[in-house]
């Protein structure tokens, strides 16, 4: 991406006056002032978040804005007291379940959509590719009732346990989407020799496409990770005790309850975030292209 | 020789369906039972009475009950739809027969007739087989769960009377189509035989669905009328259903006739612009004297939802868009440190939606030592409620300056207001990335051109950067309205029941009624007026805004 200004004829010879190259320097200032001012914004409630999470409950409430001493038990007593790391931990496991099991179906029906041809093939994936204009609201009460069957009939329970909260969005139209356009790029030839060497497709899948789609999977990864990590309105549904509750459903009881505690609520609140910062950190720039690319969040 | 290599090749290929099919049967599987399926089953909740367990049909009482005679009206709109994708069907083949000259054609009419008669005949063994299916579990209740005794239930489901009946009519037909399919692919030789017999079917699908809605429409609106005659009152749907419908297809037809006038000589275009004028006004004020009267029936909850939506809508799409084409083209000028800066902008977006909105609710919490009313402290201005305001922002700066505004121009609700803020605050940064690819499209030789003819900063945004952005735009701005409609985590985490409802949107009304009134088939119905609202603001937003979009 070639980068412009799009603004200043920049005027680098020699003859630019000192009255131009005055002007340049303070647009550039205004310009970082305005983008300054943006970061001021975008980032003074987290730092509020952090610096009341480390006050003692009475400064909490108080005016201040920085604490007098710190206090990382507020971290302690929300991971043992408030049960931030029952939350955790279930969030942890419902997120990998969730993730391994909508990576696997996605890479295989999307490598089936891409490469073999089969009838309907075209028909399926058009009504699937439809289904994404769907509103979250029409299916929500149907599927919150099509889970209670299932728990009701079946031998596990779905409602309060892990079924409930993965199982619905192993099949994600998404994902296989993404990964359905990356596989079809990869060229027929390398089929060609892997079948004269004698590999099936699940070979091929494994050891070809797999190894040269880490793009897309990472993409898919991070997407679902943070669906997973997010979603508020399903596990409020579907669980009603603190037992298999994800962290996002912990911290908003934990809202609606807490009353008064806000050093701890803001540290709960912290703790929700870290997974997602640790991510967002180091996989910057993937996360924001993925996230562009697809319009969404959890 | 020969024959055993063609079999071997049919066997390999027979066996790569196989395989093919199992690779997508994990994922279609889901879709299908979590996505595709739950569409028809909403519907279905939808028009019962349905809290918790399923009872009595109900038909369109819960539409009615959402928007009064409109409902009426809208199933009215949807059958003429069905109609009229019938006629547009039927005109694709008298075309395709034209130009082809396949003249054999109609009589793919029968085999059509046939094939959808199978087509409705399953959906309405599914329909039958669907309640029985759901009482398995209330019989399984109390009772050992085990594998005979649900194969058990599950087999007397299949066996009840209705349901087998339904089930035989469907293999017949079946069993008829296929062998009728087998004898078609024979017969007929033509490379667009397939497109061809899909049409007939939909055809034969779409009209007697139509004319189904026309008949049961037809019959609920009776209904009503003998009810209210017997209570002796007027409902007056039928004068309602005229009024509008003559409404609406004035508007339509002014539309139609401006567009024409453009292709007219000058007399003719000016005769058909006063007449498209005098149908538009006309049109206009039949909906303007009728719509009021016709909506005040219905559910004042969810068009409350629905005014918030819009509020919410107005307050943020254009001032998130504003501010984030600004921060863009900061960004997008050879800086030191932009993907820095790209970075935090981006933060807010990437955050936990609760954790973020918990933060913003104890930002703008109403209490004296809160940070926002410190700041207004120290800005010598009065102390908030903030998220617990339910009063509207005009009429609260109104009566700072003494006067009082009526009720309805109050204007979105302070607590409504800081939720504004914090979706502004949270999708800045998101808008802002998308910009910035946006701006990656644009051509340099474009800009130095006009640089050359001497444009100054603000001609450059003005007549090349904004217009060549408007995909950029359009794209966001579709993103972001429907987004309103289906907004919900960060709501319902800063939602106080002390703002009376001011802060509900269309998402969280449907999500209250379903989770905690209980309401599961008024929730199922409202959720497909959201979903209707969203269909048409796509389609309207492709039609008006779509052909202003400047595509370089």
């Amino acid at each position: 991406m070639a980068k412009v200004k799009l603004f200043r004829a920049s005027k680098t010879d020699s003859a630019a006056t000192f009255f131009d190259r005055f002007r340049d320097v303070i647009q550039k200032l205004i310009t970082y002032l305005f983008l300054l001012l943006g970061v001021v914004i975008a980032i003074t409630p987290f730092v509020w978040m952090i610096s009341t999470s480390l006050m003692s409950l009475g400064e909490s409430l108080s005016i201040r804005w920085f604490p007098s001493s710190l206090h990382f038990e507020n971290y302690l007593n929300a991971w043992r007291e408030a049960q931030f790391s029952e939350y955790f931990i279930n969030s942890v496991i419902i997120t990998s379940i969730t993730l391994i099991g909508q990576v696997t179906f996605s890479v295989l029906a999307a490598y089936a959509f891409a490469r073999i041809d089969f009838p309907g093939r075209d028909l399926i994936f058009t009504v699937m590719l439809s289904t994404m204009m769907i509103p979250a609201m029409v299916i929500i009460i149907p599927n919150f009732l099509t889970v209670t069957w299932l728990g009701r009939i079946g031998p596990i329970k779905w409602i309060n346990n892990w079924p409930a909260l993965t199982i619905p969005f192993m099949g994600n139209v998404f994902s296989i989407f993404l990964l359905k356009q990356f596989f079809a790029q990869i060229p027929d030839e390398l089929w060609d020799s892997a079948r004269i060497d004698g590999a099936g497709h699940l070979r091929f899948l494994w050891t070809v496409v797999l190894p040269l789609s880490t793009a897309p999977l990472m993409v898919i990864v991070v997407l679902s990770f943070i669906g997973s990590w997010n979603a508020l309105a399903w596990p409020l549904l579907v669980t009603n005790s603190p037992e298999w509750r994800p962290i996002a459903v912990g911290l908003n009881n934990f809202v609606d309850e807490a009353g008064q505690e806000l050093n701890l609520m803001m540290a709960g609140a912290f703790i929700t975030i870290i997974p997602i910062l640790i991510i967002y950190f180091f996989t910057q720039k993937q996360f924001t292209e993925s996230i562009a690319r697809s319009g969404l969040k959890g | 020789m020969n024959l055993n290599f063609l079999s071997g090749r049919q066997i390999r290929k027979i066996r790569e369906y196989i395989t093919a099919y199992l690779m997508i049967a994990p994922a279609t599987l889901l879709i299908f039972l979590f996505g595709i399926f739950p569409v028809g089953f909403a519907l279905y909740v939808s028009l019962h009475k349905w809290r918790i367990k399923q009872g009595k049909f109900l038909g369109l009482t819960h539409y009615r009950k959402a928007l009064g005679n409109l409902a009426h009206v809208l199933l009215f709109g949807l059958t003429a739809a069905a109609l009229l994708g019938g006629y547009l069907l039927v005109r694709r083949i008298v075309k395709n027969v034209k130009e082809e000259g396949g003249r054999k054609d109609w009589l793919l009419l029968f085999p059509g007739a046939l094939f959808s008669a199978t087509v409705l005949a399953f959906v309405r063994w599914t329909i039958l087989l669907l309640p029985e299916i759901l009482a398995i579990a209330d019989k399984i209740w109390g009772k050992e769960k085990t594998r005979e005794l649900f194969a058990r239930l599950l087999r007397e489901a299949f066996f009840t009377p209705g349901v087998q009946g339904a089930w035989r009519l469907f293999l017949f037909l079946f069993a008829a189509s296929i062998l009728l399919l087998i004898l078609l692919l024979y017969l007929i030789r033509s490379s667009r035989r397939f497109s061809q017999i899909l049409n007939f079917t939909l055809i034969w699908i779409i009209v007697p669905v139509g004319l189904g809605l026309l008949w049961f429409n037809v019959q609920s609106i009776q209904s009503v009328y003998r009810e209210a005659v017997a209570a002796g009152e007027d409902p007056g749907i039928w004068v309602q259903v005229i009024t509008l419908t003559a409404g609406v297809l004035l508007l339509v037809a002014s539309w139609f006739l401006w567009k024409s006038a453009t292709h007219q000589t000058k007399t003719f275009a000016f005769v058909w612009r006063i007449l498209a004028a005098i149908s538009l006004m006309i049109g206009a004020w039949l909906l303007i004297g009728e719509l009021p009267t016709v909506i005040a029936v219905g559910d004042e909850d969810m068009w409350t939802g629905l005014k918030v939506t819009v509020f919410y809508s107005l307050g943020t799409v254009p001032f998130q868009l504003a501010f984030s084409m600004f921060l863009a083209i900061l960004l997008f000028q050879n800086l030191w440190g932009s993907d820095i800066f790209r970075m935090l902008y981006f933060l807010p977006y990437v955050t936990p939606t609760v954790a973020s909105a918990a933060i913003f609710r104890q930002l703008f919490s109403n209490r004296y030592q809160a940070p926002m009313n410190q700041l207004f402290l120290k800005l010598g201005m009065e102390p908030q409620q903030w998220i617990r305001e339910p009063q509207g922002v005009f009429s609260m700066l109104a009566e700072t300056m003494g006067v009082t505004l009526p009720p309805w121009a109050g204007g979105p609700s302070l607590a409504l207001v800081v939720i504004m803020i914090y979706s502004i605050w949270t999708y800045v940064g998101y808008d802002t990335v998308i910009y910035l690819a946006g701006l990656g499209n644009i051509s340099t030789p474009l800009i130095e051109a006009a640089e050359i003819d001497g444009a100054g900063p603000w001609e450059k945004f003005r007549f090349i950067i904004f217009p060549l952005l408007s995909p950029t735009t359009y794209f966001l701005s579709l993103i972001a309205i429907i987004g309103t409609f289906k907004a919900f985590s960060h709501i319902w985490v800063m939602r106080e029941a002390s703002a009376l409802g001011t802060t509900d949107t269309f998402s969280v009304v449907i999500f209250s009624e379903f989770f905690e009134k209980l309401r599961y088939g008024y929730a199922s119905a409202l959720a497909f007026v959201l979903f209707a609202i969203i269909l048409s603001l796509t389609f309207i937003n492709q039609r008006v805004q779509g052909s202003r979009v400047f595509y370089g």
